[in-house]
């Protein structure tokens, strides 16, 4: 690969005329770098719109229940529909229409109450499994953690028909008490292999130098677990409760099956058993007032921790 | 003292998950299993009348809205999650090319993770109202005359046109996370070298973006699978327990919804093991097409 | 292809409006067909100035020729130049084969011709029997033989490697520094490596270009920059084990450190700096110049001896003298200075006086 450019090799500097040829081809360059420019301008606004397009898509339904929920029921059985109603107008009154219509305070302080004891266990037990499984050694354990993981792979309604016959054995369903009912909803999901998993992953990044230190030290596992292991995993452990309450406050076919007294719904099942669709012409506005009762305090938290919501979703996703 | 054996101190630490799993998880499987197998099972009393291999799947598949149930979440799955892998494959590839404002779409299109699908699908079964409803409205500006979706006497078709846009509206916010995480992982210096390799854009992205995002693209499309076919709050969300619009009830039952209805009509007999056998023939269906997406996968994904 | 940089400078802006100055008025002709090394310590400018010559990065001012031809608002696409990233940024969903061709298949070529000339240019850097390969079932050094014939393949008119040497281990940087000449010989390709490790520059450049801070220090050929520094820093920068430092003064025309007598200096008087290579100094039987030998170091080629000096930058100096002189720790011996050997900078400049 000789170098043909020897033979010409041509200061700039001493070379008037080599200098106008070079400033014609650098001209070429430079113009198109305006059009480059405009053309890149030009991309971008077009990704924008895309996006934009796409996220009025996603926006335009919460934006529906919302407006919905304020309408007087002539503005809502309006055609064609109204998109905004002047906030002098708006009718807060569909919402006390709505916690008449059934006690959605009650559905909430349900469901906070199952959330709490539920996420209470599930983090409870999931410490103690991830760390069995991230830092004891014991025999059998890689079976065990293969077992275990080949059950997430079971669809839910299998798991489902038995927990209805367990938990009706328990005398959790007929003549239900708050208790029994409380226990009926939370005894299956105080645990979980899926955060077991997750938190384990976590768990392993403690360098086993940590451990032997402690040990050395004379701490006890268990000290070790909630001195070290705990705080490290804590962006793991939060991540897992925030999830772990977002399901339960967002979970229907579970609570739907085993709640026998209208005192005992949680919010979804609740929602859609206030409307169901047997009742005639539906008051469209009193449903979307119940239906943002429901759906606001999530997206209100949401909000506040989405850093700790969103990393630890795609953290999950990621490992597949 | 490094490699000491900690067993009995170690089913200590699994003793409260294992007693859980155990009652919840591993005896449900079995007994699950169990169910399918046996005959006239009573679960108030406990009692059964023998065993049976194949009655229970004989049942199951004789039942009147075995067929339309099937047919329905085939057809959701095949439809909505391939339409919702390319769109968030999309979105995520355009929040990735912008700098200002990407926080603020990712928030935006995140949302229907963390949103009540029962709540959101009342939502939507009112905006494809059929007089008040935005849709209609919109396809109003292009002429089109109103058409009755999810009200009463709607068809099959229309429904489940509705209840696919509101399933592929849910399946989008993980997608695009799980997508556009992806995407930002991918080492700048790879298009780098390509540029300096000087391939157009358009080549870097089928040759390049695409391949080392293919992992990603082989787990959502697994998953997405998984979770259409047992797509059935999705259906109460927009429906209620009619499963359909009214004097078209149970048109867009699924199998999970069948499973279900099983366990509501628990006391008759046989009816328990109906639904498990149902949810073990769901379960095969699953399976086969997991397994045929690995098989697919193997020369496409690059790890 | 000659390449010519003519008054680069580039300057980045971080998102707080500090600005940093990376490439300081640079201004160097490199000649053709030549390896250079543009050699400094990290954040000299080195890598940023091999970027602005790819295309990646834009200079804030100044203008970049290759032979004749401006290449300033040139894309990286179309300056006809080949990039080795010192991670190698190697595609690793592809094979060796496919990773090396990738360059041909964005210009029109005919599928068996492209082939042809990925084999040819495998066959040169020594991987010819790889092609099969995915990266990571390959060496370091193996990967980094991909990355050279995947910038070599598109013929390009200049060869841009970043740190080539830094990801390898020891006794394969020596190895690999030899392959690397002997491609650039093979090729003829005008080549520019950025290096930190001002061994690996000397040792195989044919010219380099000492950088600091974004400022050229100096530029020539290995030997001449070590023997002639043109500062301070070139002279301490250059030469291992680094040239020692003394503070010293020129009085009536002759160098002194403390008492002794080291040259003739034709100078005004002034306090100075006096930098003398370790292998400059000679043991003799008379000399001003009187240390006690602190420590000993045998190596078997030679011997350093350590010696106390308070007027030495960092309170000793070492010499290396031959290892057929025998000195023992604790003796006092006397030192000439050999006249090459020696360099005088101003004590606030550093610059030659």
């Amino acid at each position: 690969m000789a170098d043909n450019n020897n033979v010409e090799n041509n200061q700039v500097e001493e070379t008037p005329v080599g200098q106008e040829e070079v400033a014609q081809v650098a001209e070429r360059y430079y113009e198109d770098e305006k059009k480059i420019k405009r053309k890149k301008a030009l991309r971008m606004a077009g990704l924008y719109a895309l996006i934009t397009f796409f996220a009025l898509f996603i926006i335009i339904p919460f934006y529906w229940m919302i407006i919905t929920g304020l309408k007087t029921t002539a503005q809502v059985e309006t055609s064609p529909p109204l998109l905004w109603i002047n906030p002098a107008e708006w009718q807060f009154s569909n919402f006390s229409a709505a916690l008449e219509r059934a006690p959605f305070i009650r559905y909430t302080l349900n469901t906070v109450t199952v959330a709490v004891v539920a996420t209470t266990g599930t983090v409870f037990t999931t410490i103690l499994s991830a760390f069995a499984f991230a830092r004891l050694n014991f025999k059998g354990r890689d079976a065990l953690f293969m077992v275990f993981v080949a059950t997430m792979m079971i669809p839910g309604e299998i798991f489902v028909i038995t927990n209805f016959i367990t938990v009706a054995n328990f005398g959790w369903l007929s003549e239900q008490t708050w208790l029994d009912a409380l226990m009926a909803q939370t005894a299956p999901f105080m645990t979980s292999v899926f955060y077991i998993f997750f938190l384990r992953q976590a768990f392993k990044t403690v360098p086993d130098e940590l451990y032997y230190a402690a040990k050395v030290d004379g701490k006890s596992d268990w000290q070790f677990l909630w001195r070290i292991m705990v705080p490290v995993g804590m962006p793991t452990i939060i991540t897992i409760t925030i999830l772990n309450a977002m399901n339960t406050w967002n979970a229907y076919i579970w609570p739907n099956l085993i709640s026998m007294k209208q005192e005992f719904k949680l919010v979804s099942n609740g929602l859609r058993d206030a409307f169901s669709t047997s009742a005639g012409r539906p008051i469209y506005n009193e449903q979307m007032a119940a239906a943002m009762i429901v759906t606001i305090p999530l997206i209100i938290v949401f909000l506040l921790l989405k850093k700790y919501i969103m990393r630890g979703v795609s953290r999950s996703g990621i490992k597949g | 003292m490094l490699e000491d054996q900690h067993n009995v101190k170690a089913w200590f630490y699994l003793a409260p998950a294992l007693v859980l799993l155990g009652i919840f998880i591993f005896y449900p499987i079995i007994n699950a299993v169990f169910l399918t197998f046996v005959q006239d099972y009573n679960y108030l009393l406990g009692t059964h009348e023998g065993f049976t291999l194949l009655d229970n799947f004989k049942e199951a598949m004789q039942d009147q809205n075995f067929s339309q149930a099937f047919l329905n979440t085939l057809f959701i799955t095949f439809v909505s999650v391939p339409i919702s892998v390319i769109v968030a494959l999309l979105i995520s590839a355009w929040l990735n090319g912008i700098k200002k404002l990407q926080g603020m779409f990712q928030t935006i299109f995140f949302l229907p993770y963390v949103t009540n699908a029962i709540a959101v699908g009342m939502a939507f079964a009112f905006l494809f109202n059929r007089d008040f409803g935005l849709i209609n409205l919109f396809l109003g500006f292009f002429g089109v005359n109103p058409i009755n979706w999810v009200n009463t006497g709607a068809s099959w078709t229309q429904a489940m046109f509705a209840l696919v846009i509101y399933i592929t509206w849910l399946g989008l916010a993980f997608k695009v996370m799980v997508f556009l995480s992806g995407l930002q992982g991918i080492d700048k210096q790879y298009y780098e070298a390509a540029r300096v390799d000087s391939a157009s854009r358009s080549r870097i992205f089928r040759r390049i973006t695409v391949p080392l995002l293919s992992p990603m693209i082989m787990y959502i499309t697994v998953t997405s699978f998984i979770g259409a076919f047992k797509a059935y709050t999705q259906v109460i969300g927009m429906f209620g327990q009619r499963l359909g619009p009214p004097g078209n009830d149970k048109s867009l039952i699924t199998v999970v919804a069948l499973v279900y209805e099983g366990i509501d009509n628990a006391a008759s007999p046989g009816a328990l093991s109906e639904a498990a056998a149902t949810s073990i023939i769901l379960f095969g269906v699953t399976l086969v097409f997991t397994l045929i997406n690995f098989q697919v996968s193997k020369t496409r994904v690059h790890y | 292809m000659e390449i010519t940089l003519q008054n680069v400078t580039k300057v980045f802006q971080s998102k707080k409006a500090e600005e940093t100055v990376a490439v300081d008025n640079l201004d160097i002709t490199i000649p053709s067909g030549q390896l250079i090394g543009l050699l400094g310590p990290s954040g000299c400018g080195k890598s940023t100035t091999l970027f602005m010559l790819s295309g990646l990065l834009r200079p804030t001012q100044g203008k970049i020729f290759f032979g004749n031809e401006e290449v300033t608002p040139v894309p990286p696409e179309d300056r006809g130049i080949g990039l080795v990233f010192q991670n190698y940024a190697l595609y690793p969903h592809m094979t060796v084969r496919q990773n090396i061709m990738f360059p041909l298949e964005n210009v029109k070529m005919d599928k068996e011709e492209a082939q042809q000339k990925a084999q040819n240019i495998a066959d040169l850097v020594g991987i010819g029997h790889l092609m099969n390969r995915k990266p990571k079932q390959l060496s370091g050094g193996q990967q980094q033989r991909v990355a050279i014939a995947r910038a070599l393949v598109k013929e390009p008119r200049v060869l841009l490697l970043d740190e080539p040497l830094s990801n390898l281990d020891a006794r394969l940087r020596l190895q690999t520094r030899e392959e690397i000449k002997r491609i650039q010989r093979e090729t003829g390709i005008t080549t520019i490596f950025v290096t930190h490790d001002q061994e690996e520059a000397m040792s195989i450049s044919d010219e380099i270009v000492v950088l600091r801070e974004g400022v050229t220090q100096q530029v020539g050929e290995p030997q001449h920059v070590y023997d002639k520094p043109q500062n301070m820093f070139v002279a301490k920068f250059l030469g291992t084990p680094p040239i020692n430092i003394f503070d010293g003064r020129i009085e009536n025309g002759r160098l002194m450190i403390g008492d002794a007598n080291i040259a003739k200096y034709d100078a005004d008087d002034q306090e100075v700096k006096i930098g003398i290579r370790p292998e400059g100094f000679r043991i003799v039987e008379r000399s001003s110049f009187k240390v006690t030998v602190d420590l000993v170091e045998t190596i078997g080629r030679d011997t350093t001896l350590i010696i106390e000096k308070p007027n030495a930058e960092g309170e000793t100096f070492r010499a290396i003298v031959d290892s057929e002189e025998r000195v023992e720790p604790g003796t006092e011996i006397k030192l000439s200075v050999r006249p090459t050997k020696f360099h005088v900078f101003n004590k606030e400049t550093g610059e030659l006086v």
